[in-house]
C-alpha cells in the first residue's frame, strides 16, 4: 500500500529516475504555455487600451504621469464597458501581475497529477501559499 | 490631432524599455537596473513610482524570456521552485519583521559591500565556460536537481550536476528579505545562489534567476498595487509592451553567447549595482 501512495518508509526504489525524466517536458510545456498566454493576453489588452486613448482623446505627457492604477475590479469593468482605453491597460496590468501566480498553480497540478511527485506538490503548494500571502496579507 | 510630444516621450519609454528587456533576460535580473534610472533621471518619475513600474516590467521580462527558456529545457524548473520557497519566506519574514530592526541605509551598504565582494569568485572563474568537478550533494540528489540542455552556442547536449543546495537557499532568503525591504527583484543575488553555490551552468542559472524573479517581483508589486496611485497605467503600458520585446531578442541573442560572455556581462552588471548600492547607503 505504502508503495502504491507513494508513502515514507519504503526505500530509495521507490523513486524511478526515468520516470521523472519523461515527465519532465509536460510540467516545462505547462509553464511555459501559461507564461506566453498570460504575456500576449495582457499585451493585447494594453496594445488596445493604448489605442483606444489615443483615438479618442489625444493625451498629454502630464495626463500620461498623473493617472494612476485602479485595482478594483469593478472599476475596471465599468471602465471596460464605456470603452476607455483606461479599463483595458488596466486589465492588462491585472493580467501580467497574475501571470507567474498562475505559472506557479500550474505547476503544482502538473506536479500533483501527472507527476504524482508529492514532494514538490507540497513544495510548489508553499511557494502559492506564500505568495499569496504576501500579496493580500501584508499590504 | 496628435500631440507630438507625448509620441515623442512615449518613443523615448519604448527604446529604454526595450534595451531594459533585452538586458534583464540576459542576465537573468529583470532590467530593474535600466528601468528604474532611466525613469527618475530622464522621465522625472519619483523613485517609488519608478520601483512599481519596474517590478510590473520584471514580471513581464520574467514571463516573456521564462516562456521561451522553459520551452527550450535551459532553466531547471525544480530548482527555481524549490529555491522559490526559500526567497518567498525570505520577503513575508522580511516585510513583516525584519524591517523593524534594520534600516535600509545599514542594508544598502551591507548589500553593496556583498555585492563587490562576490565579485571575486566570478572574476576567478572568468575563462569557465561550463562548471567543473561539480558533485551532486546528497539534497541536490534528493531534490533532483541535476540536469541537461541542449546549449545552441556549443552546439551539443550539455549534462550538469547540482552543489551544495543549503548555501544556495541562504542566499535565496536573503534575496527575499531585501527583495521586501528595498523593493527590488533581488536578481543578482539569484544568479550569484545559482551560479556560484549550485554551480549551474552560466545561461541556466541566469534562466533559472529569470524563471524565479516573477515570482518575487509579484509579492513587492502587490503591496505598491494596493497602494494604488503608485502605478502609472500610461507609462507601464508602453514600458510593459516594449520590455516584452525586448526579453524575446534577449532570449535571441543569448543562443550566440558562451557561457562565459554571459558571466563577463553579468560580471559588469554587479558590479554597477555593487557601486550604486554603496552610494545610495551613503548618501542615506
Amino acid at each position: 500500500m505504502n508503495r502504491l501512495n507513494g508513502g515514507i518508509g519504503t526505500g530509495s526504489s521507490r523513486d524511478g529516475a526515468s520516470i521523472q525524466v519523461q515527465n519532465e517536458p509536460t510540467i516545462q510545456s505547462a509553464a511555459a504555455w501559461v507564461l506566453r498566454t498570460g504575456v500576449t493576453l495582457s499585451a493585447l489588452l494594453m496594445l488596445i487600451g493604448l489605442t483606444l486613448s489615443f483615438m479618442h482623446h489625444p493625451i498629454n505627457v502630464q495626463r500620461m504621469q498623473s493617472i494612476f492604477f485602479n485595482y478594483h475590479p469593478s472599476a475596471i469593468l465599468a471602465s471596460i464597458v464605456a470603452g476607455e482605453g483606461r479599463g483595458f491597460i488596466d486589465l492588462g496590468i491585472m493580467v501580467l501581475a497574475f501571470t507567474p501566480v498562475m505559472r506557479v498553480a500550474a505547476s503544482m497540478v502538473i506536479f500533483a497529477i501527472v507527476d504524482r511527485d508529492w514532494f514538490y506538490t507540497l513544495v510548489t503548494l508553499g511557494v502559492l501559499v506564500m505568495t499569496l500571502i504576501s500579496l493580500f496579507l501584508l499590504s | 490631432m496628435i500631440d507630438w510630444s507625448a509620441i515623442g516621450w512615449m518613443a523615448a519609454l519604448s527604446a529604454a524599455s526595450l534595451a531594459g528587456g533585452i538586458v534583464g533576460a540576459i542576465s537573468g535580473l529583470g532590467g530593474g537596473i535600466v528601468i528604474v534610472p532611466v525613469l527618475t533621471i530622464f522621465f522625472h518619475i519619483p523613485i517609488q513610482q519608478a520601483i512599481a513600474i519596474s517590478l510590473v516590467s520584471i514580471i513581464a521580462v520574467s514571463s516573456g524570456a521564462g516562456s521561451v527558456y522553459v520551452k527550450e529545457h535551459i532553466t531547471n524548473v525544480r530548482a527555481a521552485m524549490f529555491l522559490e520557497l526559500a526567497t518567498a519566506s525570505g520577503a513575508i519574514i522580511g516585510a513583516a519583521l525584519v524591517s523593524r530592526y534594520l534600516n535600509a541605509q545599514v542594508l544598502s551598504i551591507l548589500f553593496g559591500i556583498a555585492l563587490l565582494a562576490s565579485l571575486i569568485p566570478i572574476v576567478v572563474r572568468f575563462g569557465e565556460e561550463l562548471p567543473q568537478n561539480v558533485q551532486n550533494d546528497r539534497l541536490a540528489r534528493f531534490l533532483k536537481l541535476d540536469g541537461s540542455y541542449f546549449d545552441k552556442n556549443l552546439g551539443r547536449e550539455i549534462d550538469y550536476k547540482a552543489g551544495r543546495v543549503p548555501p544556495a537557499m541562504a542566499i535565496m532568503f536573503i534575496a527575499g528579505v531585501l527583495a521586501s525591504l528595498l523593493g527590488i527583484g533581488a536578481g543578482v543575488l539569484k544568479v550569484l545562489g545559482l551560479e556560484m553555490a549550485l554551480r549551474l551552468p552560466t545561461r541556466v542559472a541566469t534562466a533559472t534567476s529569470n524563471f524565479m524573479i516573477g515570482v518575487t517581483a509579484i509579492a513587492a508589486a502587490g503591496i505598491y498595487m494596493h497602494r494604488g496611485n503608485l502605478v502609472m497605467p500610461y507609462v507601464v503600458a508602453p514600458a510593459a509592451i516594449f520590455v516584452l520585446l525586448g526579453a524575446i531578442i534577449g532570449t535571441k541573442i543569448i543562443e550566440r553567447m558562451s557561457n562565459t560572455a554571459i558571466r563577463k556581462f553579468f560580471a559588469l552588471l554587479l558590479g554597477i549595482i555593487g557601486v550604486e548600492m554603496l552610494i545610495k547607503g551613503m548618501s542615506m
